[in-house]
């Protein structure tokens, strides 16, 4: 009963919370909760112990995919999301036959050569991905009325509730997924690949699984960011957002399924608000580099370890401890 | 107020309205426009990362711009005399962020005008410009089309003007007869690619080899120019670099014997390649960007005011950072001062038709409007730009050339590279 209280409040709490915002902090959380979903995608993936550095790269293939096929073909446009989240998944399924054949720091320099071919492909086909320019002019998310909300999706707030329900829609299957017998397997291969292998499991086939699983869900955060800022460009998926997404996963932490979310959260809160808010917009890289080395010396299991010390402190404080002399 | 505009639909009327209300709400002196009350700029434009160097400075250029015109009385209205003050926002050169920041400065800050550096960000913020209906200004007129009414490239038609110093070139140094080309795969450096094809096929000089195009994540630039000098070439040119590939390549340049002539459309921070180099390699470095104390600024043709004693308090304040767009923002505002003064408001649709209304004022002399052929709107102030050559250490004017008289005679041959690029504006996807 406290659990399902805690998550009624919690709902309502996001529910209300653009209501509490300005309009530029609505649209920062519009962004916010669509790398929510890339950096919780990006852990699925770590899960195999293989870190890629062409996650970024896979959410523009979402991204792109679904721009296209709205545009050319006329695909509406939550339909497009979802089958930019396929054709994401297609393609890591393709990029895992060369890349799965490296393991460790081979895979992760393999994947960030595959991601940059990938983009190279973006630039160097201007028809149909737009060459440097990209594309613009996507298709916005067509507004609709649900009877108690007008959606107008020009709007943050209506978009950020109905980025908010896909992605947690998408945070609810990664968590089943985890917690599966798939998911369990997932951190076998990591942390026991020999002996998984010696039981039986296909090590490559569930690595090539996660691989998929995390790019399908990385392209539904590209396509969700496609439709609302309304274009695309090969630069929007660079390296440098993709050192993003490994400092909020590691600041954040990945042992637990909200410790990258944690990071992504208050790193985007202190670099977008908080360094703005203070006037401190052209110090904020500096600082923010700074942030993430004090995190590392000082919090090396992440800002969820904190997170548990609370929790089982708590835990801990909830049932008298018993002492010798009672 | 969100459930009210939601139920309405959001129109421009229904989203300025707002926009006050919220401003004012929040206790912005901008929403009012009260005698006396200040009237906020909007400044969007990359202050971090890669592209900074055509943000950050641009800013700064501002504040001087802003500190000499309160200082003279402010700019005077209908109501009155009304201070100037710039809100930035630094858009990191991305469209997301681009977007935010537009919504930030209209409504939040109720801002009258926001200048922007334009490229890639620009389709971030064009939904918001529809909607708002709010007066934009970019450096890079490529974001024009038909479809960008309330966006003006008021100060800088790049790349067309990088025609004047080829043209400049082909008459003063006969000799040079060939030329290469490098340049950045994206927004920026494929029309200016385009822009220098057609003026090197206009002047007579052959190309040696097709542009050799590097990705912007290059850092090493010793095998471009290595490909880039094998051909001999009389000249080789540089396009629209970010200062960050110019500096290297000059270096490369320099390091691997290139004796030849250079071309560039920038040259942001020349002393800083000097240094590198040697005064000897860098003289006759032609560009397009001069220094402010350059006597030939103090013509009566030029509108800038005071780029003398503009470029003096500059240095002052920001030593060694004097780069192209330093000056450029400013002279838009000199632009939007006279046009506000002119309709005797700061709102954009009065200022924007004030602004149109007969020749420009641009800061190297009076120019038109144009740009139906390029650009599918006629949002670009065109007129006079100067050629500049570095002459012992020092960048000079060395004339200032016609852009709309080049085009006159060689715009098919712009057009037809334009179209091969796909950089026309019907082309862009």
């Amino acid at each position: 009963m406290p659990k399902f209280l805690i998550w009624t409040a919690a709902l309502a709490a996001l529910i209300a919370l653009p209501h509490g915002l300005s309009f530029s902090q609505q649209e920062i959380l519009v962004f916010l909760t669509i790398n929510v979903l890339l950096v919780a995608s990006y852990r699925l993936l770590t899960l195999t112990g293989e870190w890629s550095l062409g996650h970024v790269v896979i959410m523009g293939v979402g991204a792109y995919s679904s721009a296209l096929l709205t545009k050319k073909l006329g695909v509406y446009v939550p339909v497009s999301m979802l089958l930019g989240g396929v054709i994401a998944a297609l393609i890591a399924v393709l990029l895992s036959f060369p890349l799965f054949r490296m393991k460790g720091f081979y895979f992760l320099i393999g994947s960030f050569a595959a991601g940059e071919i990938i983009r190279l492909l973006w630039k160097r086909f201007r028809d149909p991905f737009g060459g440097a320019k990209g594309i613009k002019g996507i298709d916005p998310m067509p507004d609709f009325s649900a009877g108690f909300y007008q959606f107008d999706f020009f709007e943050p707030a209506s978009y950020y509730y109905f980025a908010g329900a896909v992605v947690a829609v998408c945070l609810w299957i990664l968590w089943r997924i985890e917690k599966s017998p798939v998911g369990l397997t997932f951190h076998a291969v990591h942390w026991q690949d020999k002996l998984a292998q010696a039981s039986g499991v296909n090590v490559r086939a569930y690595r090539t699984l996660a691989f998929a699983i995390a790019s399908g869900f990385a392209g539904i955060s590209g396509a969700l960011l496609a439709h609302y800022v309304g274009t695309i460009n090969p630069n929007a998926f660079d390296i440098d957002l993709m050192v993003y997404v490994l400092t909020w996963a590691i600041v954040g932490g990945t042992a637990t399924f909200y410790g990258p979310i944690l990071g992504c959260v208050v790193l985007t809160v202190i670099n977008e608000i908080v360094l703005r808010e203070l006037g401190l917009e052209q110090m904020r890289p500096l600082i923010y580099g700074a942030i993430m080395i004090l995190s590392i010396l000082f919090l090396p299991n992440g800002l969820e370890s904190i997170v548990q010390k609370f929790t089982q402190r708590r835990a801990a404080g909830g049932a008298p401890e018993r002492r010798p002399a009672e | 107020m969100i459930s009210k505009i939601v139920k309405s639909g959001l129109t421009r009327r229904t989203f300025l309205k707002s926009t006050a209300v919220t401003a004012l709400s929040a206790g912005l002196p901008g929403a009012s426009r009260a005698a006396g009350s200040t009237i906020r700029i909007g400044f969007l434009a990359p202050l971090t990362g890669a592209v900074a160097a055509w943000g950050k400075p641009g800013l700064d250029g501002c504040q001087i711009w802003a500190e000499r015109v309160n200082a003279a009385g402010g700019i005077k209205l209908g109501d009155g005399s009304h201070e100037i003050e710039f809100v930035s926002y630094d858009n990191e050169y991305d469209p997301a962020k681009a977007r935010t920041g537009a919504t930030k400065l209209i409504r939040e800050d109720g801002v009258s005008f926001i200048m922007m550096l334009g490229g890639d960000t620009w389709p971030g913020v064009q939904p918001v410009a529809d909607k708002t209906g709010m007066l934009f200004s970019t450096l890079l007129p490529s974001d024009l089309s038909p479809d960008t009414s309330t966006l003006i490239a008021p100060a800088e038609v790049h790349p067309i003007y990088n025609v004047t110093g080829v043209e400049w070139l082909a008459e003063n140094k006969p000799e040079l007869k060939t030329a290469v080309m490098c340049a950045q795969d994206d927004a920026l450096g494929l029309p200016s690619v385009a822009t220098y094809l057609a003026a090197f096929e206009a002047a007579g000089i052959e190309m040696l080899d097709a542009p050799l195009l590097f990705d912007p994540a290059t850092t090493d630039f010793a095998p471009v120019v290595t490909r880039l000098i094998s051909k001999d070439p009389d000249i080789v040119c540089l396009d629209t670099c970010y200062s960050d590939y110019v500096h290297p390549i000059a270096e490369q340049l320099f390091q691997q014997g290139f004796k030849g002539q250079i071309i560039s459309c920038t040259a942001d921070f020349y002393d800083q390649m000097i240094a590198k180099t040697s005064e000897e390699f860098m003289e006759g470095f032609v560009f397009q960007f001069p220094d402010f104390d350059d006597p030939a600024l103090n013509g009566s043709n030029i509108n800038f005011t005071d780029p003398n004693g503009f470029y003096a308090e500059y240095n002052r304040r920001h030593p060694g950072q004097w780069g192209a767009v330093s000056w450029e923002y400013a002279s838009i505002m000199d632009l939007w001062k006279a046009a506000a003064e002119k309709a005797g408001s700061a709102s954009p649709d009065a200022v924007a038709a004030a602004m149109k209304d007969g020749k420009g004022k641009h800061a190297f002399g009076d120019a038109d409007w144009w740009g139906t052929e390029l650009f599918g709107i006629d949002n670009a102030l065109v007129g006079d730009w100067p050629v500049v050559a570095i002459e012992q250490g020092k960048a000079r004017i060395k004339d200032f050339r016609s852009i709309p008289d080049w085009y006159a005679k060689h715009g098919d041959l712009l057009v037809k590279h334009m179209q091969a690029y796909d950089q026309m504006w019907d082309q862009r996807s």
